[in-house]
């Protein structure tokens, strides 16, 4: 091709890539696909329900004494060791649970009393807004350091970024959310460290229980303005280990890419820098980002602990430490599960996500 | 797309994102003392906005009375329920719902009157039937504080709208200073609220799962608002039938958090007006120099032990323990350690009444202490029987005090083992004498406001097994003495059985009576007014924080933050 060929980017050029029908052939393979991951996952999470109920009531300590407190009599304890079917072999209480989570109970927590499922209405949107806005600022920030510094590698920015990079890897999330408080806090005073909502601030009606997109929905700016502000810091804190793992590995999948044949090869065709950038470059260094993101993300669920702990944050991460030390045995199962299935659908939607950068995967899918 | 549209469309995102934040930061919440002008802002017209006492505790309470008993839900229940009874500082009672009370020669039947005058929140009025209607409710879940009432009740009635008696099993003389603890509920108000099917046959689940949201009492705060694991918010009942201060809050916020970073902050930007008493001593002192925030030291009726096993070598020896007794170094832990704490004399903390004044308080001997190793059977094979130490690991306090332990008994030639275990373990451990150590350390508390709730929660045989005591004593004569004492209804005999208790007990070297549980909170002296800060503290867990009787200076907090 001469220096001049068209490489520009045409809206037909993006609906084939849009198109699943193009991605592995016939449309049956990519569902066929999805379906088969999703079988694997009901497999994975049932042996997880066995493997944390029996982790769960192995573990040293009499629940419904734990619950009722060392003064209750002994047939108030009693009481609630049938309730709660401890008496009963392990296999025998696993069936019932089973059952009642058919029907869309999982069982009532010793530590709130009411409905674990009840719980988790109410916890778990305050944890998906926080996992959401860390994901999302993961995203913004890992991606483009990671390919800047991999273009400019060696020069001062690369060298920031790689000294930071390993600070944000070795330093936990709780300690950055405890430095977060402490500076943006106590000293400067310009952020809100406690809670989701300013108590000055009228919260807006609850739809889906994620107050950002029930401000948008009812309108209600103000609560939306500041409940991002009661979201930032937390958000932040949870994602900072992550942008510097990633934008660290993108920054090396980038320089390795740049060595390769075809870029040396589009560089002596006189493509323009940026267009090398976002067409040549981005997609193939995203591979190795991409998959090791997906996975951080569906951690994060486990990372909040400590992070909702620190600021107060009332969700399903923070339920789920107190479920543990008090050993609330359904919310513990029902915590662990809600990670376990957050865990699965990142699994599958990473690998569908690189299936779409990677050519390579779709050639052997066809071959196939 | 052409570059210039996606620079636009950047730029656009851009100024909707920075004119978002600009906004949020001209419109601040309640801001930072950023002066320390003293000058009060002028009154306007506009309404003024509520006066809000805001105050963090471990977790955020339980509102049900026949649920919940530690100190969060126990300081709720002061503000949201009234009681037959009200407690004082000196563990004496005065009238509150009961008028006045008699009870029989043979001490197993109450009678008590009630005023007439008391109405819930609902407008509901209170009568006798409630306090039946609560007593039963509490006794049926036998959880929270029914411990305290169902070895002894027997039948409640109500002959009448306004006389409630009461029949025990058998006579218990602190009986009248319990009563503290038997909330009355609005019976129609949690009757209709039953969910049906549910633990307790016709009563379903007898209201407790409306109760964790709702509160269903007389007093004079009702629940504004309840976000389980964040906070409750509770505001004034403005038809409440007993005296408030003038300058009472308007609003109460019990806040579930005690993350140190958060609560400095909080505190320091006025989110916060009186801190939970879990800080560890650094965040204290450095909260304490903020302007305008105190620090106290509030007596407790706890007390922190090394419970020695008495059934197990080398503490089965009383000679053995004497001597460990002496060679520990009890100084160190109220100086350095844990500092504001005071050091225990004998085995009832010196705030509960009852406490035996002349009871000793050891200080490190050396020389003692090696008398009574001399005399121990195992001495000559000390190297033999080292102590099993176990300290709980939730408590990171607690590893200084063993590790000083362990130090000072080199010096009388015992080995010690130091075990950090969590809690849940410990308390397995300390179910059966096979698995139980030789020390546990655990702070105990009295749960009625007499010496001998200590006694018997500690010494008696019936706690031997329970997280309460691991000393398993098991000693007949004072299961006796103290069953006795508790059962004198005459309460200057009764507390005169008490000390003889207690001298018992500390001739048998059970425990090393470390210090007595001090409360160490921040507050804002400058305008909090709170009486259990200035010396009138209650040794019932819950009665600090009573918020009628707290003065809150609004004007002067709207001083201190420029607001």
């Amino acid at each position: 091709m001469g220096s001049g060929a068209d490489l520009r980017i045409r809206p037909h050029t993006l609906l084939f890539y849009a198109s699943p029908s193009s991605w592995v052939g016939p449309k049956m393979r990519m569902s066929t696909f999805v379906l088969k991951r999703l079988s694997y996952t009901v497999f994975v999470l049932f042996g997880l329900s066995i493997l944390i109920f029996i982790i769960a009531r192995v573990l040293p300590g009499d629940p419904a004494r734990l619950a009722l407190g060392p003064r209750a009599p002994d047939w108030a304890v009693e009481n609630l060791r049938q309730q709660l079917r401890l008496n009963e072999p392990l296999y025998v209480q696993y069936f019932y649970w089973v059952r009642d989570a058919l029907s869309g109970s999982l069982g009532v927590s010793l530590v709130t009393r009411r409905d674990v499922m009840v719980d988790i209405q109410e916890f778990l949107p305050a944890t998906v807004e926080l996992i959401v806005l860390a994901a999302l600022l993961d995203m913004a920030l890992a991606i483009p350091i990671g390919m800047v510094a991999g273009r400019r590698a060696n020069s001062w920015f690369d060298n920031v970024v790689r000294v930071l990079s390993y600070v944000g890897v070795a330093v936990p999330a709780f300690v950055v959310a405890i430095i977060f408080i402490l500076v943006f806090g106590f000293m400067l005073n310009i952020a809100p460290s406690i809670g989701r909502i300013s108590p000055n601030i009228v919260a807006p009606p609850t739809v889906t229980g994620l107050i950002t997109i029930d401000s948008l929905i009812s309108g209600n700016m103000v609560a939306f303005f500041d409940a991002v502000a009661h979201l930032i810091l937390p958000a932040l804190a949870l994602s900072l280990g992550l942008i510097a793992q990633e934008a660290r590995i993108t920054r090396s999948s980038v320089v390795e890419n740049l060595n390769k044949d075809y870029i040396l090869s589009t560089v002596s065709h006189g493509v323009p820098e940026r267009l090398l950038t976002l067409k040549y470059l981005l997609k193939p260094s995203l591979i190795p980002t991409v998959s090791v993101m997906g996975l951080d993300m569906a951690s994060l669920i486990g990372n909040a602990f400590l992070v909702e702990l620190i600021f107060n944050w009332p969700g399903v991460s923070r339920y789920g430490i107190t479920a543990m030390l008090r050993k609330d045995l359904n919310a513990i199962v029902a915590v662990v599960m809600i990670a376990g299935i957050i865990f699965a659908i990142a699994n599958i939607a990473v690998d569908l996500i690189v299936a779409y950068l990677d050519p390579r995967i779709r050639m052997i899918e066809k071959a196939a | 797309m052409k570059r210039s549209s996606q620079i636009a469309i950047a730029v656009v995102i851009i100024i909707v994102v920075v004119a978002g934040a600009a906004w949020y930061a001209l419109t601040p919440p309640p801001g930072p003392p950023t002066t320390t002008t003293t000058e009060v802002p002028t009154t306007t017209t506009a309404p003024m906005a509520p006066s809000v006492l805001t105050i963090s505790f471990a977790n955020v309470p339980n509102t049900d009375p026949a649920v919940g008993s530690d100190e969060a839900s126990s300081s709720g229940f002061v503000n949201l329920y009234d009681t037959l009874v009200f407690p004082t500082p000196s563990g004496d009672v005065v009238p509150s719902v009961a008028t006045s009370w008699s009870v029989s020669s043979d001490g197993l039947t109450w009678t008590f009157k009630l005023r007439s005058d008391v109405k819930f929140h609902d407008g509901t009025p209170l009568t006798a039937n409630d306090v039946v209607f609560s007593l039963n409710r509490m006794l049926t879940i036998g959880q929270g504080y029914s411990y305290l009432f169902t070895p002894y009740v027997d039948q409640v009635s109500a002959p009448n709208d306004q006389t409630v008696v009461i029949k025990l099993k058998t006579t218990f003389g602190p009986f009248l200073g319990s009563t503290v603890r038997i909330y009355i509920l609005n019976s129609k108000l949690v009757t209709s609220h039953f969910k049906t099917p549910g633990p307790y046959g016709d009563n379903g689940d007898y209201g407790s799962d409306w109760l964790l949201t709702h509160d269903a009492g007389s007093g004079p705060y009702m629940i504004k608002e309840m976000k389980l694991e964040a906070y409750m918010l509770m505001e004034r009942f403005t038809g409440y039938w007993g005296e408030v201060r003038k300058d009472a809050p308007d609003q109460v916020k019990f806040l579930g958090t005690t993350e140190p970073a958060t609560i400095k902050t909080m505190l320091s930007n006025g989110q916060l007006d009186i801190t939970d008493q879990w800080q560890p001593t650094e965040n204290l002192e450095a909260m304490a120099k903020l302007n305008g925030v105190t620090r106290t030291d509030i007596p407790t009726a706890g007390e922190f032990y090394l419970m020695m096993n008495t059934k197990m070598a080398p503490t089965d020896d009383i000679y053995f323990r004497a001597a460990v007794t002496y060679a520990f170094d009890y100084d160190t832990v109220v100086k350095s350690i844990i500092p504001g704490a005071t050091e225990s004399a004998g085995p009832v903390p010196t705030a509960l009444p009852g406490h035996d004044s002349n009871a000793p308080k050891y200080h490190r001997d050396l020389a003692k202490a090696m008398e009574f190793i001399k005399q121990s059977k195992y001495y000559g094979k000390l190297d033999q029987y080292p102590i099993v130490y176990h300290w709980i690991a939730e408590v990171p306090d607690e590893e200084k005090v063993a590790l000083l332990f362990a130090d000072n008994m080199k010096d009388i030639g015992v080995k010690v083992q130091v075990v950090k275990v969590p809690w849940l373990t410990v308390v397995d451990e300390m179910g059966k004498l096979q698995t139980a150590p030789n020390i546990v350390t655990i702070f105990v508390s009295a749960s009625y406001a007499e010496a001998g709730s200590m006694l018997q929660q500690r010494y008696h045989s019936k706690s031997a097994g329970t997280w309460e005591q691991n000393e398993w004593l098991q000693n007949s004569t004072i299961d006796s003495m103290i069953d006795d004492a508790v059962a004198t209804l005459d309460k200057n005999e009764r507390f005169a059985k008490y000390i003889k208790v207690q001298e018992a007990l500390v001739a048998m070297y059970p425990s090393i009576f470390t210090y007595d549980q001090v409360e160490r909170r921040a507050y804002y002296a400058v305008y909090v007014d709170w009486y259990a800060a200035k010396g009138q503290w209650s040794p019932v867990l819950g009665y600090n924080f009573d918020c009628r009787n707290i003065g809150f200076d609004a004007a002067g907090k709207a001083a201190l933050f420029g607001s």
